[in-house]
C-alpha cells in the first residue's frame, strides 16, 4: 500500500511539474489568440480589449496559473476561445478516440510482439530468427510519418480501407453490430500504422530480454526436468525477464501517444492530436497547454501502471517496499 | 638540528575519524563511522604498515592523510604543519610531498594515456618545467623502476600487472615526495611479482629517503617492508609497535588472529616472515 | 523504483534508429564491428555528400515554376526508341494533356528527348561559395521531371534534393544542441552533485515524461508563428534541441560519476589538479563514446522531427524546400490519390535512417562487446 502512495505521489508531482513547466512555456509566446481580431477592421479596440480582459490574458502568469489550476479542480482545465468552450469537455470529446486507437494498438503490438520475440530467442540465429530481424530491421528504417503516409495511399489507392474519419456518412442510422463494423474499418489504418511504428522495437526489446534469461542455469535445470518447450518459453523464461518488459510496457504507452499524434492527423481520425494541431495554428493557448498536460498524464498513467504491474509480478519489489 | 629532526615524526596523525552518511531512499539510515579515534606516527625514512582485513578502515585512512577527503574530525601533522587546517591553496604547496599508490592499477592509470604522458602528469600539473624537460625527467623515473624508453609511448593496457604498478610508483615519485602511501599497493599482484615490487621499494627507500605508510590485509608483506606495525579493525586502531614484536607477539585478540591466519595459509616462496 | 536494465535505454527519445541491428548485420554482412562501422560512415558521408552538392545532382532549381507543367509524373525512360533502335543516351517521351481533362498526362511519342550528362544548367552555389552551372545532368531541350512535378510545376528530384540540405542540417545541429545541453547538465549534475544533481535531475525527469512529440509541439506553439523561413529554420533546431537533452544528460551523468571515482581521478587531484582540469583531461574524455552514440541516434530523430514538423505547419515554410513541407500537400485527398510520386520525398529519409541505424548499432557494439546489445524504444514517450 505505502509503494503504491508512493508512486502516486510521485505521478502527482510530475503532473504538476509538467503543468507548471508548460505555463512557464505559454508564457513565451508572444501572440494570443485575440490577435488576428485586431487585425479585423470591424472589430473595435475597445471590444478586443474588454475580451481579453474577460478571458484574464492581461493577468500576471501567477495569477493566471492560480486560476487555471482552480478552473482544473472544477474540471474545466481552463477555456477554448475558438470552440467557446471549456477546454476539458472538448479535449474529453477526442481523448476517447485517442484512447480507443492507442489502447488497441498497444494490445495488438504486445500479443504480436511477444510471441514473436520469444520465438525469434528460442531459435537464435537460426533462419526465423533472422528472418525476424530483418522484418523488424525493414520495419525500423520506416518512421512513422513515412509508415503512415504510405499505408494511406495503399488504402487509397486500393480502396481497401475507408481513408479518414472515424465513422462513415449515415452512422447514426446503423445497427449496433455494423456500427462496431465501421469504427473497426476506420480504424484498421491508424492502429496498423502504430502497431508498426513500434513493433521493431517492441520485438527486440523481448527478444533481448528472454535470450538473456534463456542462457541462465535455472532453465536448464527446468529443460533437463524435460518440461515441455512451450511451458519453458512462457511460463518460466516470460516469468523470468517480465522486469524489463513491464517497464518497457510503460514507455511503449508514452511512444505510442506520441506516435499516434501523427497517424491522427495524417488519417485524419478524431482524436487529440489533430485538435491539438488546430489550436497552436489558431493560439488557443488553453487548449494546447490542456493537450500536453492530458497526454502527460496518459503517459504517466502508463508508467504508473507499469510500476502496479511490477510489483504484482516481481516478489522482490514486494519484500523490498514492505521492508522499508 | 638534524638530530632533533631526525626525532619528529614525519607524519602524526591525532584522533582521526571519518563517518560516512549512509543514505538511500527512505532517507539518513544513520551514520557508519569508518574511523574511530585514530592515532599514531611515522618517523622519517621508515615504513609504518597498517594491517587489517577488508572493511576495517584502512583505504578511508590513506584517502584522508593523502588530503584527498577530509576527516570528519581530529587533525594531521605533517612535518610539524597541521594539514587539515589548510586551504586548497596552501594544500597545493603540501600535496607534492604526500604521494599514493593505488591497489589496482588498471584503476589508477587512465587506459587512454600513454605511460609516458601519465608520467609526465604530475610535472604538467605541478608546472615546473617545459615539455622536453618533462619528458626526460618521465623517461628518467620510467627507467628508474624498470620499464625500458621505447615502451613509453605504449597505453597501460599492454603492460602486465607488475609493470603497472611500477608505472603507478614511477608516476608518484614524480614530484620527490617525502612520504609515500602505498594503498593495498601489492594486493593485485602475484607472489612473485610482489617480491620484486617489495625489492623495488626497499631500494628506492633506501637511494630517496622515502617514508612508507604501507596498508595491507597480508601479514606477510607487512613483514618484509615495515619498522612499524599497527592493526585496525573497525575503524579503531588495536595495536599498535615494532614490527618484530608484533609479529611474533601480538597481544591484541585481532592480531593474533591475523597472525594466526597468516602463518596458517600458505606463505609466498622466497617471501618469508622476516623481521 | 524501476529495475534496471532496458528503462535506461528505452528512455532513448524518439529512436526509431536506436535498435542495434545485430541480425540485419548478420544477414547483410558477414564481419560485424569494425567492418559495419566504416561501412555505415562511408555510405552516410556519401549520402550526405550528395545532398550538400544539391546543385549538382539537381538539374534545376527548386524554385522555378512551370504552370503549365503541373502534377507530371515521372517519365519512363527509355533505351529503344519507336523505330526499335538502340540510342546512346537514355530517353523519355515528352508529355501531352490526354483529351481535354486537366491533370491527365500521357507519352507524346513523337517527341523523343534525351537525357544529358554534366550539361550546363541553371546556376547555383557550390556549398553555398562557388558559382557553378554544370549538372549531372538535364534534358536536352525542356525540362526532366525525373520525379514528377508538383501542383506549380517545380520538379520533385530538385526539390527533395535541396529539401534535404534543410532537413539534414535541422537534424544535425538540433543533435549538437541537444547534445551540448545534455552534456553540460550531465556533466554539473554528475560532477558537483548535491543540490544542482538533485534539482537538474528532476528537471530531467520531467522532460523526459512529456511524450516528445508535445512536447514538441507545446515549446513551437508557444513560438511566434508567422515568421521568416530562416527564423522558422533556427526556432526548428531550438525547439528540436530542447526536447531531447534528458536523455543525454543522464547518460553523461552516470559516466561522469563513474569517471569521478576512478583512482587516476584521485591521483590528479592528488598532484593538485584542479576542478576544470579534472573535466577536461579525465572525465570528459571518457563520456566522449556515450556522445558519440547518442548522435548517431539522436541524428535521424531529430531530422524526422524536423519533417513532422514542417509536415505540420509548424517547421520551414513554403517555399523553401523541406522534406517535411514537400509531403504536407499530401494531405489533401486528390493528390493522395491521383498524384504518387509526391509520396517519394518521404522515401528520401530511409536510407539515411539505415546509415544511421547501422552506426549507432556498431557504435553501441563497440562500446559494449560482450554485453547483449541494449535496444532502444522506437519512439521517445
Amino acid at each position: 500500500m505505502r509503494y503504491f502512495l508512493r508512486r502516486l505521489g510521485h505521478a502527482t508531482l510530475l503532473l504538476f511539474g509538467v503543468s507548471v513547466l508548460t505555463f512557464l512555456f505559454s508564457a513565451l509566446a508572444p501572440g494570443s489568440y485575440f490577435d488576428e481580431m485586431q487585425l479585423n477592421p470591424q472589430i473595435s479596440r475597445e471590444s478586443v480589449a474588454a475580451l481579453r480582459a474577460e478571458y484574464q490574458l492581461d493577468r500576471p502568469l501567477p495569477v493566471r496559473y492560480a486560476r487555471w489550476v482552480n478552473s482544473l479542480l472544477h474540471g474545466e482545465m481552463g477555456f477554448s476561445f475558438a470552440y467557446n468552450a471549456p477546454v476539458a469537455t472538448l479535449l474529453w470529446a477526442r481523448a476517447k478516440n485517442t484512447l480507443l486507437l492507442t489502447v488497441i494498438a498497444t494490445l495488438l503490438a504486445w500479443a504480436i510482439a511477444l510471441p514473436l520475440g520469444i520465438w525469434s530467442a528460442a531459435s537464435a540465429r537460426r533462419w526465423p530468427d533472422r528472418a525476424v530481424s530483418g522484418l523488424t530491421a525493414a520495419l525500423l528504417i520506416l518512421p512513422d510519418l513515412v509508415l503512415a503516409l504510405g499505408l494511406l495511399i495503399l488504402a487509397v489507392r486500393s480502396g481497401w480501407f475507408p481513408t479518414g474519419g472515424m465513422v462513415s456518412l449515415g452512422f447514426e442510422k446503423l445497427s449496433l453490430l455494423q456500427k462496431f463494423r465501421d469504427v473497426a474499418a476506420h480504424m484498421a489504418l491508424p492502429v496498423a500504422a502504430l502497431v508498426l511504428s513500434s513493433l521493431p522495437v517492441l520485438v527486440r526489446h523481448v527478444r533481448s530480454a528472454i535470450a538473456e534469461v534463456l542462457g541462465a542455469p535455472f532453465l536448464r535445470a527446468a529443460e533437463g526436468h524435460g518440461i515441455p518447450r512451450r511451458r519453458l518459453l512462457y511460463r518460466y523464461a516470460l516469468r523470468a525477464a517480465a522486469n524489463p518488459l513491464i517497464s518497457l510496457f510503460g514507455f511503449s504507452v508514452g511512444a505510442l501517444l506520441s506516435g499516434s499524434l501523427v497517424v491522427e492527423v495524417v488519417m485524419s481520425w478524431p482524436g487529440m492530436g489533430p485538435l491539438l494541431l488546430e489550436a497552436i495554428l489558431a493560439r488557443d493557448v488553453y487548449v494546447v497547454i490542456g493537450g500536453v498536460l492530458l497526454s502527460t498524464f496518459f503517459l504517466v498513467g502508463g508508467n504508473f501502471l507499469a510500476d502496479l504491474l511490477l510489483y504484482w509480478a516481481d516478489p522482490r519489489i514486494r519484500a523490498e517496499a514492505t521492508s522499508r | 638540528m638534524s638530530a632533533k629532526a631526525e626525532n619528529q615524526p614525519l607524519l602524526r596523525v591525532e584522533n582521526i575519524e571519518k563517518r560516512y552518511v549512509r543514505g538511500s531512499l527512505q532517507g539518513s539510515q544513520g551514520e557508519v563511522a569508518a574511523l574511530c579515534g585514530v592515532s599514531f606516527s611515522v618517523s622519517p625514512r621508515t615504513t609504518l604498515a597498517i594491517v587489517g582485513e577488508s572493511g576495517s578502515g584502512k583505504s578511508t585512512l590513506a584517502l584522508c592523510i593523502a588530503c584527498l577527503e577530509p576527516p570528519s574530525s581530529g587533525k594531521i601533522w605533517f612535518e610539524r604543519r597541521d594539514i587539515t587546517s589548510l586551504e586548497e591553496r596552501e594544500l597545493r604547496m603540501i600535496r607534492p610531498q604526500i604521494q599514493l599508490v593505488f591497489q589496482d592499477p588498471a584503476n589508477s592509470l587512465n587506459p587512454r594515456w600513454s605511460v609516458l604522458e601519465i608520467v609526465s602528469e604530475p610535472f604538467i600539473l605541478q608546472r615546473r618545467c617545459d615539455r622536453r624537460e618533462r619528458q626526460e625527467r618521465a623517461l628518467a623515473l620510467l627507467e628508474r623502476v624498470g620499464i625500458p624508453g621505447e615502451k613509453a609511448h605504449q597505453r597501460p593496457d599492454e603492460f602486465s600487472g607488475g609493470q603497472r604498478q611500477r608505472i603507478a610508483i614511477a608516476r608518484a615519485l614524480a614530484l620527490d615526495p617525502k612520504l609515500l602511501i602505498l594503498d593495498e599497493a601489492l594486493s593485485a599482484l602475484d607472489c612473485s611479482v610482489q617480491a620484486q615490487i617489495i625489492n623495488l621499494l626497499l631500494e628506492l627507500q633506501s637511494s630517496l629517503a622515502l617514508t612508507y605508510l604501507l596498508i595491507t590485509h597480508d601479514v606477510a608483506v607487512a613483514g618484509h617492508l615495515a619498522d612499524q606495525i599497527a592493526v585496525l579493525n573497525g575503524g579503531r586502531l588495536v595495536e599498535i609497535g615494532e614490527a618484530g614484536t608484533v609479529l611474533r607477539a601480538p597481544k591484541h585478540a585481532v592480531t593474533q588472529q591475523l597472525m594466526a591466519a597468516a602463518t596458517g595459509s600458505k606463505t609466498s616462496p622466497g617471501v618469508a616472515l622476516e623481521v | 523504483m524501476r529495475p534496471p536494465g532496458v528503462s535506461q535505454s528505452a528512455a532513448d527519445p524518439r529512436a526509431p534508429s536506436t535498435a542495434p541491428l545485430s541480425h540485419l548485420d548478420a544477414t547483410l554482412i558477414k564481419n560485424r564491428g569494425g567492418l559495419q562501422l566504416s561501412f555505415c560512415v562511408v555510405a552516410l558521408a556519401l549520402l550526405h555528400g550528395v545532398i550538400a552538392c544539391a546543385g549538382f545532382f539537381a538539374p534545376y532549381s527548386p524554385e522555378t515554376q512551370d504552370r503549365d507543367s503541373a502534377y507530371l509524373p515521372p517519365p519512363r525512360l527509355h533505351l529503344v526508341d519507336a523505330q526499335g533502335h538502340l540510342r546512346l543516351r537514355p530517353f523519355f517521351y515528352g508529355y501531352q494533356a490526354r483529351g481535354d481533362s486537366f491533370g491527365e498526362w500521357q507519352e507524346d511519342r513523337t517527341k523523343p528527348v534525351s537525357l544529358q550528362f554534366f550539361t550546363s544548367g541553371p546556376r547555383y552555389h557550390l556549398f553555398g561559395l562557388v558559382p557553378c552551372r554544370v549538372h549531372l545532368f538535364g534534358a536536352e531541350s525542356g525540362r526532366i521531371y525525373l520525379l514528377g512535378s508538383d501542383a506549380f510545376g517545380r520538379d520533385q528530384l530538385s526539390r527533395i534534393l535541396y529539401g534535404g540540405q534543410i532537413s539534414l542540417l535541422a537534424g544535425l545541429l538540433g543533435a549538437s544542441l541537444t547534445l551540448l545541453v545534455g552534456a553540460c547538465v550531465g556533466t554539473t549534475a554528475g560532477y558537483y552533485g548535491g543540490w544542482r544533481d538533485a534539482v537538474l535531475m528532476r528537471l530531467a525527469e520531467l522532460f523526459a515524461v512529456l511524450p516528445w512529440l508535445y512536447l514538441l509541439l507545446g515549446l513551437r506553439a508557444f513560438l511566434p508563428l508567422a515568421v521568416s523561413p530562416l527564423e522558422a529554420f533556427l526556432l526548428v533546431i531550438l525547439v528540436i534541441g530542447a526536447v531531447g537533452w534528458a536523455r543525454p544528460a543522464r547518460l553523461v551523468r552516470g559516466m561522469v560519476l563513474s569517471a569521478r571515482e576512478r583512482d587516476f581521478v584521485r591521483a590528479a587531484r592528488g598532484f593538485g589538479a584542479s576542478d576544470g582540469y579534472l573535466l577536461r583531461r579525465h572525465i570528459l574524455p571518457a563520456t566522449s563514446n556515450v556522445l558519440l552514440t547518442q548522435a548517431a541516434i539522436l541524428v535521424p530523430q531529430f531530422v524526422l522531427a524536423e519533417m513532422t514538423l514542417s509536415f505540420l505547419g509548424l517547421g520551414v515554410p513554403e517555399p523553401v524546400p523541406s522534406w517535411g513541407n514537400l509531403l504536407a500537400n499530401l494531405q489533401q485527398y486528390s493528390v493522395l490519390a491521383s498524384y504518387w510520386w509526391m509520396y517519394l520525398p518521404a522515401l528520401a529519409i530511409v536510407p539515411f535512417f539505415l546509415g544511421y541505424l547501422g552506426l549507432a548499432s556498431a557504435l553501441q557494439e563497440r562500446d559494449n562487446p560482450y554485453k547483449i546489445p541494449e535496444v532502444s524504444l522506437g519512439r521517445p514517450e
